[in-house]
């Protein structure tokens, strides 16, 4: 392939073989090109690097092709000269592998001395022992540049999306010109297989610098593919964000959709509160921290609507220098998220090393951030008209409840104005007249339901302002159950009770747990065909009261939302003086406010079995077995939130 | 001049009592339904002068009743009955006569029901 003197391919009249080197040596000098051009308008080390690499390659090709033309071909100088140049390139591909990926500082050290080494003894012996410079020569080019190659190829194995392509690129680009190199060496070292040597390494060479091509000069249309599955990947993970009611869920899945993406150490969302010039970020505890919307690099991007690199935040950034360090950022690519209309956050990935290939990742990152802008701009969008339709779904409940409300207390009204004008009359008219027992008796009646219509509406208005639940005190649920069986028992409709000898102590308000109780038996009464049933009963430490009824039940699919507020199954509907609908929902309330729980099941055979399960101190008051601390909460009212919070 | 007869049709035992007691008082004969197909059944059998008639019942409703009774060809005057708030729209539903909207009275009835007499 370099056509100095020695190693000059012994090859006679290969048109092919020509046309493959002559492309070779244009592929090679255009792609030295490129990186130079790149190296001028951003010097960093990586690219001053790679157009050591594509120097080196591109010198030894320049030197042989002017040698050639001025008639100097194999001159020693020259090809000494060549070999210099040469040897830059492994030791190039060991600067950029430190770039990239960092290496052990006696790797540095060992590379450079042995690029000098070689390079001294190419100028100085070439001449008069040509065949050790060669063994040498192949030597180095196999321990650095193989290393090289390796290493590349190993950190493409732990990079993601376009980087990983780019440097398996890099690493076969690496391998092939390894390859190339020492084919032409042993070719010059032994005559006799230099024919196919060439050959080969002009074929090797061709892939090297393909592969280089691919490696650092991908064109657009390679990375638009090789970018797809990432963003595809992105998409796929945090399209269905737009519906994700909990920001704190939002934004750690857009977090970790764009981390993946890049295969980044972390990536963190700021989302902008405009009117107050900050950034809000989630920490990883799941808090929200707030800052001035300038503040880090991110906020950098965001108050300048562009995005920014930091190879090394904690340089760029010192006043958050400890910050960064504790995330581990030490390179940060930020991008904002804006629409045209609205500013909405910003974007960031962070990474332990500078980013390799960071044009394609910035591509990346602005991609990522318009769509999530088009993400959370459309989250706004659902979770204002999920509130608008919750505002209307309340709006039209309560309507729904006023309008029922109005309608339970009119007919009472209706009867109690009625006949009490009735009465008002028939005094008027006939002072000496029998008092009319059934007119009085349906005033009494009517009038007691007005009342209970009144403080269910009163229950109901208090647990919206509050807690139904006012002082905790030890409270036997045995006692409270008789008591309401003894209620009933006086107004002659008798429950049947089983429950145990020994009393169940809790921590109840207890009128609120008689409420529960009375108003489950009363439903049961309301709804059910014969005497309902309570059964109490200790289960697992836990007092558990089943109210059990044969009555019309509760139809399969509205059993769990029998304890919504103002909800009536669809199953009473013949049946009159069904209350507002609150019944059921108080309960729960209070219930939840005990730290209990109230279901319903099926009763075998038809009906509904109502459970209330609370939590209980003791089983059966074993004194010896309770603690001091419960012991001494028993003689004072606890307050509800003291047993909400155990 | 026969007494006029009223049938008053209500799921409500207390609002049938009470309708019942004060048309009474005024002079009327008065039957009772508890809902619409009980309705339907006393007008078959002796048809009545004027129905009270309650809108939510059980069983056939108070739009169910009027809509039989119209097919049926009873030209009788019905009176709606409702707590609900918009009774005159239900009472224009049904082709009703007159409505009353509970809470009523003892005037507020005696009157509706003396207006559905017909022109003498």
């Amino acid at each position: 392939m370099l056509e100095h003197g020695h190693l000059t391919c012994a090859c006679p009249d290969l048109s092919a073989f020509e046309l493959i080197s002559l492309s070779n040596q244009v592929l090679f000098i255009g792609l030295f090109a490129v990186v130079a051009w790149r190296a001028l308008r951003q010097p960093t080390r990586a690219n001053l690097d790679t157009t050591l690499l594509f120097g080196g390659i591109a010198g030894a090709v320049g030197v042989s092709r002017v040698g050639t033309w001025l008639g100097y071909s194999g001159e020693p100088g020259l090809t000494a000269l060549s070999l210099v140049l040469l040897n830059a390139v492994p030791f190039a591909m060991l600067r950029l592998v430190d770039d990239f990926r960092g290496t052990p500082r006696w790797v540095q050290y060992g590379g450079a001395a042995a690029f000098a080494f070689v390079s001294v003894l190419a100028v100085s012996s070439f001449a008069v022992m040509a065949e050790l410079v060669e063994l040498v020569t192949i030597g180095f080019f196999v321990a650095v540049g193989g290393y090289a190659a390796v290493a590349f190829a190993t950190e493409s194995r732990r990079r993601r999306g376009i980087t990983r392509r780019r440097m398996t690129a890099v690493a076969a680009g690496a391998g092939f010109f390894i390859a190339a190199i020492v084919a032409v060496f042993i070719g010059a070292l032994f005559p006799t297989l230099a024919e196919f040597l060439g050959l080969a390494a002009q074929v090797a060479a061709l892939a090297a610098v393909l592969a280089f091509f691919l490696g650092f000069a991908p064109p657009a249309w390679i990375r638009r593919a090789w970018r797809e599955p990432d963003l595809r990947g992105f998409l796929e993970r945090s399209a269905h964000l737009a519906g994700v009611a909990d920001d704190r869920a939002a934004i750690t899945q857009l977090e970790a959709a764009a981390s993946s993406a890049f295969g980044a150490s972390g990536a963190s969302v700021g989302i902008a509160d405009g009117d107050r010039r900050v950034l809000r970020y989630l920490t990883a505890d799941g808090a929200w921290v707030e800052y001035p919307d300038d503040a880090f690099i991110a906020g950098r991007a965001f108050s300048r609507q562009r995005r920014t690199v930091a190879a090394d935040a904690e340089a760029m950034d010192p006043e958050h220098a400890e910050t960064y360090r504790a995330a581990g950022a030490h390179t940060i690519i930020a991008a904002p998220i804006s629409t045209d209309e609205r500013r909405i956050g910003v974007l960031s990935v962070y990474a332990d090393r500078a980013p390799t290939f960071v044009e394609d990742d910035l591509w990346l990152l602005e991609l990522l951030a318009n769509q999530a802008a088009v993400l959370l701009e459309a989250r706004t969008l659902t979770l204002a008209s999920s509130a608008l339709r919750a505002r209307e779904e309340a709006a039209r409940l309560k309507e729904e409840f006023l309008s029922a409300a109005a309608h339970d207390l009119r007919t009472p009204l209706t009867v109690v104005l009625g006949q009490s004008e009735l009465l008002e009359r028939r005094i008027a008219r006939d002072p000496a007249a029998p008092a009319d027992a059934a007119g009085v008796g349906r005033i009494v009646r009517e009038a007691r339901r007005l009342r209970d219509l009144v403080s269910e509406l009163l229950d109901a208005q208090r647990l919206e302002q509050g807690g139904a639940v006012v002082e905790l005190n030890p409270a036997d649920l045995c006692q409270i159950v008789d008591a309401v069986r003894d209620r009933h028992l006086g107004q002659g409709s008798p429950i049947e009770v089983s429950r145990p000898d020994r009393p169940l102590v809790g921590s109840f308000d207890r009128p609120r747990i008689e409420q529960v109780i009375e108003n489950l038996v009363e439903n049961a009464i309301k709804y059910g065909s014969s005497s309902p049933e309570i059964v109490v009963e200790n289960v697992d430490g836990e007092a558990r009261i089943a109210v059990v009824d044969h009555g019309i039940g509760i139809p399969k699919g509205e059993r769990d939302r029998i304890f919504e507020r103002f909800f009536r199954a669809s199953n009473v509907q013949n049946i009159t003086d069904t209350g507002l609908g609150l019944g059921l929902y108080i309960c729960r309330r209070i219930v939840d406010e005990h730290g209990g729980r109230i279901w319903h099941e099926p009763t075998p055979g038809g009906g509904s079995t109502f459970v209330v399960a609370l939590p209980i101190e003791t089983a059966g008051g074993d004194a010896d077995q309770e603690e001091p601390a419960a012991a001494g909460s028993w003689s004072s009212p606890v307050r509800k939130g003291a047993v909400a919070d155990a | 001049m026969r007494e006029r007869r009223v049938l008053v049709v209500d799921d409500e035992a207390d609002i049938r009592a009470t309708v019942s007691a004060i048309l009474e008082i005024e002079g009327y004969a008065v039957a009772e339904a508890t809902n619409g197909a009980e309705a339907l059944a006393a007008v078959e059998s002796d048809p009545p002068d004027v129905i009270l008639l309650d809108m939510r019942m059980p069983v056939l409703d108070g739009w169910g009743f009027a809509t039989e009774l119209r097919r049926r060809g009873h030209p009788i005057p019905i009176v709606v009955m409702t707590a609900a708030q918009d009774a005159a729209r239900w009472a224009a539903d049904i082709a009703a006569t007159a409505f009353l909207a509970k809470p009523f009275g003892y005037d507020d009835l005696v009157t509706v029901v003396d207006r559905t007499r017909p022109a003498a």
